[in-house]
């Protein structure tokens, strides 16, 4: 089982048809000389790359932008076209005074299977005491929480929200929420190691491609950023495939993935064992 | 006259040579041009347009040549963070094998009719699948 646990379906074209909104989404990501196409291309990018399931993600910008990177509503309208291989989480801006409704929502009608922050886009440090009733929720619902971390492409953002350190406070205080700092937390790829190794509820994830190939991007970090052992001894149950497509195709990431040594076992976790378990939804 | 007309494609691999040359004999006898060219032509950048023999072993011979001269895994200047995008190119073998294969191609219409050598067949040539593309059939003539 292959499981990308980071695609943001911005020009997935059943929820493509405003242009107004694809436009909004554009802006909002910095994802420019990108289009729509229809969900034939991802199925079929799916099937030639051996990946089995994608997990979707939607960013609530309603105080900060005035709209969403895609809404709740349309990842439940993704999933239910294709249930075998989409897996969709919600959003919130925890600005919003009515985020815990929106958040309950969406878990609790809309069925979506956790959440997605991005503490630099939306602006807050993951440890504000704003955040507590949504935290309080995810471990009502027992629904994982996928967090933006380290650096912010995205126009209008700042990194420091992003920072790995940000979210200690937050794992220690809720040890039975399952978070993901994804990206590796990139360029701060040590401390998200240490964060990894040292809490059991937190994650990282492979959507990171910001410098070069797939193949000398994976070695910097798997070889050289971190030691050749680190993961495969240390954290062989904390770092998920993911791509950030589409800025990153997921079929490149998983060529880099591919391209770094690991026992075979090792990399069953790595590609789709440990977003099971993320998800909760391990055997 | 000059007729064009987009044919789509929905390629299913990174390296994949669609054939498609009864697309181009059909727009040709629709255009209604009697003597004169066809041009095939696509819209991409890291695709071509090969006439070739239709032989498997020679698909697997033209694939393997191409990789050979541009590899998959290489330090290519294009793979970088480009702001232009949001996204890093990841794509330079697709653009190298596209100025190998070429844009285009051209071939005859006489009678109505696409006039091909015995042993020619027109393929849209894919080097950064999967993609949805697009191939224009301009048919000149009169």
């Amino acid at each position: 089982m292959v499981i990308d646990v980071h695609v943001h379906p911005g020009f997935y074209g059943t929820i493509s048809k405003d242009p107004g909104e694809v436009e909004l989404r554009k802006k909002a990501a910095g994802w420019d000389l990108m289009s729509p196409h229809p969900e034939k291309v991802t199925f079929t990018q799916m099937d030639a790359f051996g990946v089995d399931k994608l997990v979707l993600l939607p960013l609530d910008l309603t105080t900060t932008m005035g709209g969403w990177v895609c809404t709740n509503e349309e990842i439940k309208t993704l999933v239910d076209l294709a249930p075998e291989r989409f897996i969709g989480f919600a959003s919130v801006d925890p600005r919003r005074k009515d985020a815990p409704e929106v958040l309950e929502h969406a878990f609790k009608n809309l069925g979506l299977c956790g959440l997605k922050l991005n503490p630099c886009k939306q602006a807050f440090f993951p440890a504000d005491p704003m955040m507590d009733p949504i935290y309080k929720l995810c471990q009502k619902y027992n629904k994982p929480i996928m967090f933006h971390a380290g650096m912010s492409w995205e126009p209008n953002c700042l990194m420091k929200y992003g920072h790995p350190l940000n979210f200690e406070e937050v794992a220690q205080r809720y040890p039975e929420v399952r978070m993901c700092m994804a990206h590796f937390g990139w360029p701060w790829a040590v401390e998200t190691a240490a964060l990894i190794l040292k809490y059991p509820n937190l994650y990282t994830d492979t959507a990171a491609l910001y410098m070069d190939s797939p193949e000398a991007f994976m070695d910097q970090i798997f070889n050289r950023t971190w030691g050749p052992l680190w993961f495969e001894h240390n954290f062989a149950d904390k770092v998920m495939f993911g791509s950030n497509n589409p800025r990153f195709r997921s079929a490149r990431i998983k060529r880099g993935l591919d391209s770094i040594e690991m026992r075979e076992e090792t990399r069953e976790k790595l590609l789709g064992g440990n977003a099971l378990r993320f998800l909760g939804m391990e055997g | 006259m000059v007729k064009t007309t987009t044919i789509e494609l929905l390629s299913k691999k990174e390296f994949e040579l669609i054939k498609i040359t009864g697309d181009v004999r059909r727009l040709v006898e629709e255009s209604g041009i009697q003597n004169g060219v066809v041009y095939v032509i696509t819209a991409h950048t890291t695709t071509g347009i090969i006439v070739n023999e239709s032989l498997s072993c020679l698909e697997i011979d033209i694939e393997e040549m191409l990789e050979r001269m541009v590899p998959t895994v290489y330090p290519y200047a294009h793979s970088h963070f480009l702001p232009s995008y949001g996204a890093t190119g990841g794509n330079a073998p697709g653009h190298l094998k596209s100025l190998l294969a070429g844009n285009h191609a051209v071939l005859p219409v006489m009678d109505g009719k696409l006039y091909c050598g015995r042993a020619q067949d027109i393929y849209f040539a894919e080097f950064d699948g999967v993609q949805s593309r697009k191939v224009f059939i301009t048919v000149m003539g009169e």
